[in-house]
């Protein structure tokens, strides 16, 4: 227990981390709230700058940037109702409507404290379940870790309300650009068309940093123009009553969020869309009705993103599979740093693990005193124009690439990714599940191959061994589930049972 | 079903990668063809047959939606306009020259050049903004963050070195 603790305190008593922690927790509260700046965006751009730092101190700085971001996305949808962060799509139907009446200041001070509560309840989760989860996974069958890697490629592809086909290829581009190299078991060429530049595959980050940064700033040059709408504030302390109101509805979406945040593949934004619409099926007679800036339509999607932060860590430390784009990213950094997330990382380096959670804890204190000053700069900073930031970001991006390997190839395949990801996001394709399947492509390889040779090559013996096992059972169902839920059948089903069409929030994922 | 019409490009966008997911199958079947589930192929060849067949699926999906309006000209206005043409061929043309001329002077020149051409203001003004920005990310992340960048043609180690020097000496 002491050890733990100290752990835990360590990024609090050692200057230099926590100094990382609140300029990573202030840059991502700015990174979130800028519209076309991303926190998957900042991380993977930041992991080249910081391949050669201790890993403590570049944990903590994605650690700040990830909670900051998630929360400050919440900032420009109430003030601008542009969504700085996909996360924050759901809180601008409610705190736009309250900024027109002149309350913006309330309605940034609700959703800093209800996104702080939201911040540590996921954490509380992640701290208590994480281990049980480790010690579960040490069980786990190979088949079990190729099943959770499908169900999270299929659920970012069902959930997110976009085309399921186009999810679904884009996760299997991502397994595909994976496996290019010499394969690690055998050393046999995987589409190395004979270049020895191939032969060590194609390299994670830079295709992050292309589909993340590139694209995204090119996609935001679309959007050049746009003004900004200045707003008075005042008050952004929130009464104590408007708390207390609110508090079951924000510690159920909590509930929630660290729910769908630990589900692989789903992070913050599902987890707010999904809130939001729980408030609006819970709340009886709110004051205001929805979507004219009723508080609850804050409180509830606010509470959800910030709590999938600690959710998604969950089976990133525990599995290996990463709950969400940014934790993928994060993923890819540890590879980079040489930790191997998975169920042994809690065993070999319990420090990690605590240090995690108590840095999390700390951006998550840092989240509320940056949320509740500093609002005049903020809005300064979120003026600055586009056509100075877009061009930086590209500067930051190809600077950034070639230096984690002093290659130009690598900044090649980044410009590459880059512009088809421009075309991909342009025509209505996920970019998160390609990264996804990117960092799950070796533990899908390594899983199937270990399953289908401890059955001797036998699918039959594969499927008995899945019946036989509650768990991979139940993950199988569950992929069967998701995929028969895409199918007309279901819908009409559903429409029979309910007796109405059940009406799904969707993400439109150009909107961001 | 989808009554929204096709945006310029998409179908060519999408037969494309239909083309490409049928070359990246044939490429996985070179691997290990059908030897063996556990091959080096399977996992490869899985996926890039689900990529054949999700393409299928959404081109399928797409005849049947009204065709874009507009031909190329739409394609140029609203998929790829002028200024995303333009800022992509700066940065391949920035990604050539990069290691040759050194991080400084490319990224200055990169800068000073896109921010120029968005803006659509004085050349002055944007020059003055590309310096302080290569001054601060060079800052930033060279001598503070310590991370190497190409040096080029301009001796920045010897600059830093003789500025270090000069320090020293007047001590």
């Amino acid at each position: 227990m002491p050890e733990t603790l100290q752990y835990f305190l360590m990024t609090w008593t050692q200057p230099q981390l926590l100094f990382l922690t609140a300029i990573g927790t202030f840059a991502g509260i700015y990174i979130g709230a800028i519209p076309g700046l991303s926190v998957t965006m900042a991380v993977s751009i930041l992991i080249s700058f910081t391949f050669s730092w201790e890993v403590n101190n570049a944990l903590a700085l994605m650690a700040g940037i990830y909670m900051g971001g998630v929360y400050g996305g919440s900032r420009t949808a109430i003030l601008l109702n542009i969504p700085g962060a996909p996360s924050a799509i759901a809180t601008a139907l409610d705190g736009y409507p309250l900024a027109k009446k002149g309350l913006a200041g309330e309605a940034i001070g609700l959703s800093t404290t209800i996104s702080t509560l939201g911040g540590f309840f996921g954490i509380l989760i992640l701290a208590i379940a994480a281990p049980f989860v480790s010690e579960f996974a040490l069980r786990f069958q190979p088949r079990d870790y190729l099943l959770l890697a499908v169900m999270g490629l299929l659920l970012v592809g069902s959930l997110s309300g976009g085309s399921m086909a186009k999810g679904v290829f884009a996760g299997a581009l991502g397994i595909l650009l994976g496996s290019v190299g010499l394969d690690p078991l055998t050393a046999e060429e995987r589409f190395t068309f004979g270049y020895t530049d191939l032969m060590t595959g194609i390299s994670a980050i830079a295709i992050m940093i292309g589909m993340f940064g590139v694209s995204e700033a090119l996609d935001q040059m679309h959007y050049l123009s746009m003004p900004a709408i200045k707003q008075r504030l005042t008050r952004i302390v929130p009464s104590w009553q408007d708390v207390k109101k609110h508090l079951p509805l924000g510690l159920r979406c909590s509930a929630l969020g660290t729910f769908i945040g630990a589900l692989p593949g789903t992070g913050g934004d599902i987890a707010a869309l999904m809130a939001y619409d729980h408030a609006k099926r819970s709340t009886k007679n709110p004051e205001v009705p929805f979507g004219e800036g009723a508080k609850e339509g804050i409180v509830a999607p606010e509470a959800a993103n910030n709590a999938a932060v600690g959710g998604a860590y969950i089976p990133m430390l525990t599995l290996g599979i990463p709950g969400d784009a940014v934790t993928a990213v994060i993923v890819g950094a540890m590879f980079v740093h040489g930790l191997n997330p998975g169920p042994l990382l809690m065993i070999e380096r319990p420090e990690i693990f605590w240090f995690t959670v108590g840095t999390l804890t700390l951006a998550t204190i840092f989240m509320f005193i940056f949320g509740m000053t500093g609002i005049k700069i903020f809005t300064k900073i979120v003026e600055w124009p586009k056509t100075v930031l877009l061009p930086v970001i590209l500067l930051l991006s190809i600077v950034g690439c070639y230096a984690i390997n002093n290659s130009v190839t690598d900044v090649w395949w980044m410009l590459g990714f880059g512009i088809i990801g421009y075309f991909m996001k342009t025509y209505g394709y996920q970019l998160g599940p390609v990264i996804l399947g990117l960092i799950l492509s070796r533990l899908i390889d390594d899983n199937w191959r270990r399953a289908i040779i401890s059955e001797q090559e036998s699918v039959v013996g594969l499927f008995t061994g899945i019946f036989m096992s509650p768990l991979s059972l139940f993950l199988f169902l569950t992929i069967v589930f998701l995929l028969f839920s895409q199918t007309k059948l279901w819908v009409k089903l559903k429409t029979r049972v309910l007796g109405r069409s059940a009406k799904d929030v969707t993400i439109d994922p150009t909107q961001v | 079903m989808d009554a929204t019409p096709r945006k310029p490009g998409e179908t060519g966008f999408n037969i494309l990668l239909l083309l490409g997911s049928i070359f990246l199958f044939y490429q996985a079947y070179k691997i290990a063809g059908f030897s063996a589930l556990s091959s080096p192929g399977a996992i490869p060849m899985a996926a890039s047959a689900i990529m054949v067949i999700t393409t299928c699926i959404i081109v399928v999906k797409e005849f049947a939606r009204p065709k874009a309006e507009g031909g190329a000209k739409a394609f140029f206005t609203q998929i790829l306009p002028f200024t995303i043409a333009v800022m992509c061929g700066l940065i391949i043309l920035f990604a050539v020259v990069l290691q040759q001329l050194g991080f400084v002077l490319t990224g200055l020149a990169f800068l000073w050049v896109s921010i120029w051409f968005l803006q659509k203001r004085s050349p002055l003004s944007a020059a003055l903004i590309a310096l302080l920005c290569v001054f601060v990310i060079y800052v930033l992340f060279r001598l503070i963050f310590q991370v190497i960048l190409p040096e080029g043609i301009i001796p920045e180690r010897d600059i830093i070195a003789s500025v270090k020097n000069f320090f020293a000496g007047a001590k």
